[in-house]
């Protein structure tokens, strides 16, 4: 599946989440990241968020069910294109 | 089904923040999704230390390694998952048994040989005529008998192949002649192009064998005990039609890889960095391309059918059931 997820953290604390995302997902911009993961990873992936967040912080997740339902225009440039090809 | 990932650039791997990153040599980070990684694969010049073999060991991700003009050199394989002393005695025993062997040893090239004809067909039907080539490869097809030492049986695999081969220079332009297989090293750039693809190949079998408890150095068609993973040769043949060749056609074909994506050097034709790129891209891309499975009826990708070659044979080594080799039913 395909997901995107946005946080708010603690400006402070912002980079622990995005230590933690980045183990799954591809970092697009600021608190944004987004990419395919399977079910297993993101029940894994869900369970470090929330041990992870304080009170007064917060992360939204969007799931879809394939990359192919998106629809998706990048203005600038794409910082997910090619990013297995380093 | 976890991703490939490849790193043409020179510069660093390294563990950081408990992923993957790759620094480069013009400063550029990129950051790897760990989780989401089946195995990365190292073009460039790139340097690593032991923190992370141990990283990538404990999240079960392989490293292959690619040297001068991509030739597979090596890969850094994590730590057996699956150990299991039965599968491998059994392993061995079929290769010690001659009859075992040898009907294994047909099946690679039984399958090896329909997967080649199905590609043949493909383009017979496209205003080429082919109908010469897929006769010789039915005629080697059927000479295919129980009787036959390995020895014979490579024979077969070999007069097939050469057969086949007549395809390239139908069906490629005439910039792109093949004028015989020859590598180590490649002499123009079909030849190049085919040893890329067959490397690519190799590697992804590499990491499939690994999945299981089979030892990757004990095969059948393939004479065992060279320097080389043989039993990745064994399965790599039933599977480069479909993904080398078939990348190969269709880049060529259309124009996206053309004379300028490679180089000369002395005696050898060797692929640029963009070439490379180019092919690699469209080769991952086919990787994940799906079929629907007749017997598990659902969808599964390319990449998992090689997984699923590995799987069938360790079947057919511990519990006897008779392993059927891949062969392209679509």
């Amino acid at each position: 599946m395909y997901v995107v997820l946005v946080y708010d953290m603690e400006a402070d604390r912002t980079q622990k989440m995005l230590r933690l995302s980045r183990r799954y997902l591809t970092h697009v911009q600021n608190s944004v990241l987004e990419g395919e993961i399977s079910a297993g990873d993101l029940e894994e992936l869900r369970g470090h968020i929330e041990a992870l967040l304080k009170d007064g912080e917060s992360v939204v997740l969007y799931e879809l069910s394939s990359d192919s339902l998106l629809n998706r225009t990048v203005y600038g440039e794409d910082p997910t294109e090619d990013s297995r090809f380093i | 089904m976890d991703r490939n990932y490849h790193v043409f650039s020179d510069g660093r791997i390294e563990r950081k923040d408990d992923t993957l990153r790759v620094v480069t040599d013009d400063g550029e980070k990129k950051h790897i999704p760990i989780e989401h990684a089946e195995a990365v694969f190292l073009h460039g010049q790139i340097d690593y230390n032991t923190r992370l073999i141990g990283f990538l060991n404990d999240h079960g991700v392989a490293a292959h390694v690619f040297g001068w003009n991509d030739r597979y050199s090596g890969s850094l394989m994590p730590e057996r998952g699956q150990t299991s002393g039965r599968t491998l005695v059994e392993q061995v025993r079929a290769y010690d048994d001659p009859d075992h062997r040898r009907d294994l040893a047909a099946s690679f090239v039984a399958g090896s040989i329909h997967n080649m004809r199905a590609n043949v067909t493909y383009y017979n039907g496209r205003g080429h005529d082919l109908s010469r080539v897929i006769t010789d490869l039915d005629n080697a097809s059927e000479r295919i008998s129980s009787g036959m030492r390995v020895e014979e049986l490579l024979g077969v695999e070999a007069t097939a192949r050469r057969a086949y081969y007549q395809t390239f220079d139908a069906v490629l332009p005439e910039a792109f002649a093949l004028e015989g297989r020859e590598y180590n090293p490649p002499p123009n750039p079909v030849n190049s192009l085919i040893s890329f693809g067959n490397a690519l190949v190799y590697a992804n079998c590499v990491s499939a064998i690994r999945a299981t408890a089979l030892d990757p150095a004990v095969s059948y068609l393939h004479e065992p005990g060279e320097r080389r993973y043989s039993l990745s040769l064994d399965l790599a043949d039933l599977f480069k039609p479909l993904l080398a060749d078939r990348v190969l056609f269709r880049l060529v074909n259309r124009k996206q890889i053309t004379t300028d994506d490679f180089r000369q050097e002395v005696g050898a034709c060797l692929l640029t960095e963009d070439g490379r790129t180019t092919y690699t891209r469209a080769f991952e891309e086919t990787l994940e391309e799906t079929v629907e499975h007749p017997n598990l009826k659902r969808k599964v990708s390319y990449q998992y059918l090689l997984r699923l070659e590995a799987y069938k044979l360790k079947k057919h080594l511990v519990a006897g059931e008779p392993y059927e080799p891949f062969k392209k039913w679509w």
